[in-house]
């Protein structure tokens, strides 16, 4: 290669670094699979660490049941097309309880279907290591993040056990019941995933493309109606509007914006020339202050 | 004077052109206390050089203080305001977008004596702002951080005089703190040393030129940060290949090396010599997801297949076979003690170099190094933040480079076998070829009993194989036992 490196080359070849790490150390790891597009390109990568095989681990989905059935269909078509194993795990106990995150408030869904079923799911396979999408950018209290983080028994998050990480050497050797997470995109911004999708043509759930879609106010928010699950309150109606989401995650709990952005060229430019941060699509943020670092604590990703 | 604020936009990308990759990325490590005004400086560089989001800017600017300028400074809240973890090592990472590049600011929060926090900064970084507080001058603080970037090998170095306002933008006063800093500086081989005067509060030599010190005719700390060289551009050096793991393809003919070219380049058809057995072989094919490859360079992430099979496994370097590491038993080093606890005696250790993990027989700490005075004291053992001068004795031998001559493979971090935990993370002075007989008084863990139990069944040439011998040989350190492992 003669052209010099762009700072996507130098990320992108951080990131292979670390899965081939994170793969010739912990002895059973796994790839937390989110659908979303920084899941789409951190399982782009996992392939490019791997190439010519394919990635030495299986896809897992943690599955509340109020995921858009857009993100299923892309998941299930994702995992068969590239022929890696997806295991899809639920709270069944959750569910059958009937925490939904219409009658609850996020918090408690969250921790019922997405952190307990989660380390459900880890324990249930024995997994040593889990990849995942999270990037420093995203929340102050992730700037502080490590490549690998590593969870006590019992998944918690303790910061005086978080190890400090020197030039590239990582050290994933575990202590007794420890596990560990690994977060190859730590370097990149929210710009640079979309500027990766666009580069390498990625392919990414249709959400993200603005569509005539129905849907209803809610709080100051655009809230898509994905099916029936949802009653409508007094004075709601449901509206057809032109909108796109910025994130994704349980419908209920996923505002859109109304856009007119319907190619991932537009989506790109529209949303690095946005002018709000990413986060304010997702509701659970701002269910109360702090909010991602007491869930880390108690062991969400 | 506040009236400047708030409409200065240099280098935001605008319209298509936040499609295209950005042309470099360069690490920077900010040092200095909270009080220098740190958070404002990076708050500076955020606010004048990057395009924040709007409803960002409208909460800045409704943050007006008492001084009647908004309070910059809360751009890095969550760095700042951070609640104190103990003594936990925390640097917090912030990413900047200015002109056609990234900045990656690495900060180092904590009080003076978290050597370590420091440290572990350092060595991500390429280039460091040392910031201190014009009124106060050059301290003994600056000192210290320029011994640790020293010894982490960070070759530029800013110093930022900040609050030039408070000094009535004095050139007295600026000359006087530049003509102390290299005087501080001349001890160390820095490639570049920078004094520049800035107020970070209102904008003067950060990103933009300064209305209120004329006097000054040299860059600005954005000028200086554009001029560092881009990761990866760095060429020349031997080419060293630490290999992560070996792939296979579908077919039997395919085995790949994995790895990132840590120092140099290589091309197909280049003979290459792999560090554990001493055998070379040429470069058939450099294979990437993307297509194959003629060569690749430092820092390119790739698959080497060879002409022929050399068995070659994880930790194994591949290098110019006329320049190659040095496989080494016994290292000369420099560490920063990063755990909490101080070492004790017997204490089972792993010695991690870029891809491989060996037992430690016996660490022999020499000195300690004053950061004030830059003397050597000698010490018996390692407390939390010392930086200690000491030799390793390694159970068997392991490829390494002098740190000074090829960072990525002169570096390691002390691995606690037990926990887990990195205990330090240090340089290699010297490295010593290994004598091929045992060190006098250690016990020698021959193949044959290992072939006898541990590893029965298994391939004496296989990694496997050597991940129980190390294991046993970690097991008898932690009751006492120098032992080495038989070749």
């Amino acid at each position: 290669m003669s052209k010099p490196f762009s700072h996507l080359d130098l990320l992108e070849a951080e990131s292979i670094h670390i899965f081939r790490e994170a793969a010739a150390q912990f002895r059973k790891p796994v790839f937390l699979y989110s659908i979303g597009k920084d899941s789409t390109v951190l399982l782009h990568l996992a392939r490019k660490a791997f190439y010519p095989q394919k990635p030495p681990f299986p896809l897992m989905h943690i599955d509340t049941t109020w995921k858009f059935r857009d993100m299923i269909a892309f998941r299930d078509r994702t995992a068969r097309d590239l022929g890696l194993e997806l295991i899809v795990h639920t709270n069944r106990d959750g569910a059958a309880s009937g925490i939904n995150p219409v009658d609850y408030a996020p918090s408690l869904y969250t921790d019922v279907m997405k952190t307990q079923a989660l380390k459900q799911a880890l324990d249930l396979h024995g997994f040593d290591a889990a990849f995942g999408g999270a990037r420093r950018d995203e929340e102050a209290s992730r700037a502080k993040e490590r490549v690998f983080s590593f969870r006590a028994s019992g998944h918690r998050w303790d910061p005086r056990k978080q190890r400090p990480e020197m030039w590239r050497l990582l050290n994933g050797r575990l202590g007794t019941g420890e596990t560990a997470r690994v977060f190859p995109l730590s370097n990149w911004t929210e710009r640079d995933v979309w500027r990766y999708v666009l580069r390498e043509k990625l392919d990414v759930v249709p959400l993200y493309m603005a569509a005539e879609r129905p849907t209803v106010l809610r709080n100051g928010q655009i809230l898509m109606l994905d099916d029936e699950r949802m009653p409508l309150k007094p004075g709601e109606a449901r509206v057809m509007r032109r909108i796109r989401f910025r994130t994704l995650g349980c419908w209920p709990l996923t505002a859109a914006i109304e856009s007119t952005a319907d190619d991932i060229t537009s989506v790109v430019v529209e949303t690095l020339t946005a002018t709000t941060s990413e986060r304010q699509g997702r509701l659970i943020d701002h269910d109360q202050s702090g909010a991602m670092e007491k869930k880390k604590q108690e062991g969400y990703f | 004077m506040a009236g400047d604020q708030g409409t200065r936009s240099l280098g935001a990308p605008a319209g298509v052109s936040v499609l295209r990759d950005l042309e470099g990325l360069v690490q920077v490590l900010t040092c200095g206390s909270v009080d220098d005004g740190k958070s404002t400086l990076i708050g500076r560089l955020l606010w004048d050089a990057t395009d924040l989001p709007e409803d960002t800017r409208a909460t800045i600017e409704k943050s007006i203080g008492t001084d009647g300028l908004p309070d910059l400074s809360l751009l890095v809240d969550g760095l700042v305001a951070e609640r104190e973890q103990g003594i936990t090592i925390d640097i917090a990472w912030r990413y900047v977008d200015a002109g056609s590049r990234r900045y990656v600011i690495i900060d180092s929060p904590g009080h003076e004596q978290y050597t370590r926090n420091m440290a572990t900064g350092a060595s991500h970084a390429d280039v460091a702002i040392m910031l201190i507080d014009a009124r106060h001058g050059v301290k003994r603080q600056t000192r210290r951080h320029a011994a640790i970037l020293d010894l982490m090998g960070v070759r530029r170095v800013v110093l930022a005089v900040n609050k030039m306002d408070l000094v009535d933008w004095s050139e007295a006063r600026f000359r006087e703190i530049e003509a102390d800093f290299a005087g501080v500086m001349r001890r160390f081989g820095f490639e570049q040393a920078q004094a520049i005067p800035v107020a970070a509060k209102l904008g003067d030599c950060v990103a933009c030129a300064s209305e209120h010190m004329t006097w000054y005719t040299g860059p600005t700390l954005l000028d200086v940060l554009a001029a560092v060289p881009s990761r990866g551009t760095k060429t020349g050096g031997p080419f060293r290949f630490p290999v992560q793991l070996v792939l296979r393809g579908k077919g039997s003919d395919f085995r790949g090396l994995a790895g990132t070219v840590a120092s140099g380049r290589v091309a197909v058809g280049d003979e290459v010599r792999d560090s554990s057995s001493g055998k070379t072989a040429k470069v058939r094919r450099i294979a990437t997801m993307d297509g194959h490859l003629d060569s690749a360079a430092i820092g390119q992430a790739v698959v080497i297949q060879l002409d022929v099979d050399l068995d070659i496994s994880r930790g194994s370097v591949l290098s110019q076979p006329g320049a190659a590491p040095v496989t080494a038993r016994t290292l000369r080093s420099r560490m920063v003690w990063l755990a909490e606890t101080p070492l004790t005696q017997h204490q089972g250790m792993l010695l991690r170099t870029a891809t491989d993990l060996v037992p430690v027989s016996r660490l022999d700490i020499a000195s300690r190094l004053d950061l004030e005075t830059l003397a050597e004291e000698a010490v018996q053992t390692a407390h939390p933040n010392d930086v200690i001068a000491a030799s390793i004795t390694l159970a068997r031998p392991v490829a390494v480079d002098r740190f000074a001559e090829i960072a990525e493979t002169g570096s390691f971090i002390l691995v606690d076998s037990l926990t887990g935990g990195t205990l330090a993370g240090g340089v290699v002075e010297d490295a010593m070829a290994g004598a091929k007989t045992a060190t006098k008084g250690a016990f020698l863990l021959t193949r044959q009993m290992l072939a006898g139990g541990v590893c029965a069944g298994l391939d004496p040439a296989g990694a496997e194989f050597q991940r129980r011998a190390d294991e046993v040989a970690t097991i008898l350190r932690a009751a006492g036992v120098t032992v080495e492992i038989e070749r």
